[in-house]
C-alpha cells in the first residue's frame, strides 16, 4: 500500500505540481510548435512519454556507469546527448523495419518529441533528484506526461489566441506567453514553494 | 563599372541593414520567434543572470553553429541533428571550463539550464530551416545578429525584471515606490516576455507606418 502511494505521489508531483512547462518552462518552445494542431497531439504526446520513460531507464545506467563527479559534471551533456541519439535513431530504425505505417505517420513528430529541452532537462533533473530505478522511470513518466497536458491546454484555446478578435499587439505569440503565465501562476500555487534547479 | 560598382555596395548595404534589422528587431529570436525560451524565463530574474546567460547562450550557440556548418549535406537530416546536438555537447565543455572561471556563480545559479542550451531552437531548428540554407557571408551575419538580438532582448529583459520584481539594479536598491514579487517566479516571467513581445510589435508597427509615409 505504502510502495502505490509512493508511486502515485511521485507521479502527480511530476505531472502537476512540478510541471514541465508551467512551473520549470522546459520546451516551451517546442510547446509552441506541437500546439498548433491538435490531430498530431496524440501522436506528439506518445513520442514525448516513450522518449522521456525510455530514457529515464537509460539515465540511470549512464549515471551508475558513469559515476559523475564534480569536475567532471561537464561531460554530462555529451553521455546524455549519445544516449538521445541512439534511442532515436534505434526508435526510428525499428519502426521502418517493423511497423513502417507507423514510421510514416509518426515521423513528423519524432524529431520535434526527441530534441527538446524537455527531453533533454528530464534527463538532468531526473538524475539530480531521484535515487532508485524507480523514481526514475516514475519521473520520466510523469515529466513526458505533464508536457503533453501542457500542450494539449495549450493547443484547447491555441486558435482563439490567434484570433482577429484580438489586438494585434497581443494575438498570437505574447498573448499564449501571457496565458502560459496564468496557467503557470496556478501550477505554481500548488506547490507554493520555490523548486530547486 | 563604377556605376555597377556602386549600385552593387548600395544593395550589400540594403541586405545587412535588412539581416541586422531582422535579427534585432523583426524577427528577433525570443521577442518574436519564442526561441530558448525556458532559461530567459526561469533564470533571467535579475540583470547579473541575464549577463550571464547572455555569455553562455553567445559562445555555445556561435561556436556550435559555426562547426556545424562544416557537417556534409548529404548525410540523413536525422544523424545530422543528432550531430549538431552533440556538437553544442562538444562546445560545452572548453565553454563551461571557461565560464566557470569568469563568472562561476553565474554559471553556478543557471543550474541545469546552462548545459540544455546545446539543445536550442537556434542550432536544432533554425540551423537548418534558415542558415544554413544562406550563403556563407549572410549566414554569419545573420547568426551574429541573431545572437545580438537575442542578448539585447535578454538583458532588457533582466533588467526590467529586477526592478518590478526585487527593486534593485545589480542588487543595488534603487528606492522603488512598490515591489511586486511575483516577477521573480516563473509565472511572472512568462507574463513579461509576453508583455515585452508586444510592445515589440507596437514598435515595429510604428517603424513599418513611420516608413510608408
Amino acid at each position: 500500500m505504502e510502495f502505490i502511494k509512493n508511486i502515485m505521489l511521485t507521479a502527480f508531483t511530476a505531472v502537476i505540481v512540478e510541471n514541465t512547462v508551467f512551473c520549470r518552462a522546459l520546451g516551451t518552445s517546442t510547446l509552441l510548435i506541437a500546439a498548433r494542431k491538435r490531430k498530431n497531439l496524440v501522436g506528439f504526446g506518445i513520442c514525448v512519454t516513450y522518449m522521456t520513460a525510455l530514457i529515464s531507464v537509460l539515465t540511470y545506467v549512464a549515471d551508475r556507469i558513469f559515476n559523475f563527479s564534480e569536475a567532471g559534471y561537464i561531460y554530462i551533456p555529451l553521455v546524455y546527448t549519445a544516449i538521445l541519439g541512439i534511442v532515436y535513431v534505434v526508435t526510428l530504425l525499428c519502426m521502418w523495419k517493423f511497423v513502417p505505417r507507423l514510421f510514416i505517420a509518426m515521423r513528423k513528430y519524432i524529431h520535434v518529441s526527441a530534441f527538446n529541452c524537455a527531453v533533454l532537462g528530464s534527463m538532468f533533473l531526473i538524475s539530480k533528484y531521484c535515487t532508485t530505478l524507480g523514481d526514475y522511470f516514475i519521473h520520466g513518466i510523469g515529466i513526458g506526461l505533464g508536457f503533453v497536458l501542457a500542450v494539449y491546454i495549450t493547443a484547447i484555446i491555441y486558435d482563439r489566441l490567434y484570433s482577429e478578435k484580438v489586438p494585434y499587439a497581443f494575438r498570437g505569440y505574447p498573448l499564449l506567453m501571457i496565458y502560459i503565465g496564468i496557467l503557470s501562476m496556478a501550477f505554481w500555487g500548488l506547490s507554493s514553494h520555490t523548486l530547486n534547479y | 563599372m563604377g556605376k555597377i560598382t556602386g549600385r552593387m555596395n548600395n544593395e550589400n548595404e540594403v541586405s545587412f541593414k535588412n539581416i541586422m534589422f531582422n535579427g534585432l528587431l523583426k524577427k528577433n529570436p525570443i521577442l518574436v520567434s519564442g526561441m530558448v525560451i525556458a532559461p530567459v524565463v526561469m533564470i533571467c530574474n535579475s540583470l547579473a543572470n541575464a549577463l550571464t546567460l547572455a555569455a553562455a547562450f553567445s559562445v555555445i550557440t556561435f561556436f556550435t553553429l559555426l562547426v556545424s556548418y562544416f557537417v556534409p549535406k548529404n548525410i540523413v537530416y536525422t544523424i545530422r541533428i543528432i550531430m549538431y546536438t552533440f556538437i553544442g555537447a562538444l562546445v560545452y565543455v572548453p565553454s563551461a571550463i571557461m565560464l566557470n572561471y569568469f563568472i562561476p556563480e553565474g554559471i553556478e545559479a543557471m543550474g541545469v539550464f546552462f548545459p540544455l542550451l546545446i539543445a536550442n531552437g537556434m542550432i536544432v531548428f533554425r540551423s537548418e530551416t534558415i542558415f544554413f540554407q544562406e550563403s556563407k557571408g549572410h549566414m554569419l551575419f545573420d547568426i551574429i545578429f541573431c545572437i545580438l538580438g537575442y542578448d539585447a532582448a535578454v538583458i532588457l529583459y533582466g533588467f526590467i525584471r529586477e526592478i518590478l520584481g526585487s527593486g534593485t539594479i545589480f542588487g543595488k536598491i534603487i528606492g522603488m515606490p512598490m515591489v511586486f514579487s511575483g516577477f521573480e517566479n516563473p509565472f511572472g516571467g512568462f507574463i513579461l516576455l509576453g508583455i515585452m513581445a508586444a510592445l515589440l510589435r507596437v514598435i515595429l508597427l510604428t517603424i513599418k507606418r513611420m516608413g510608408q509615409k
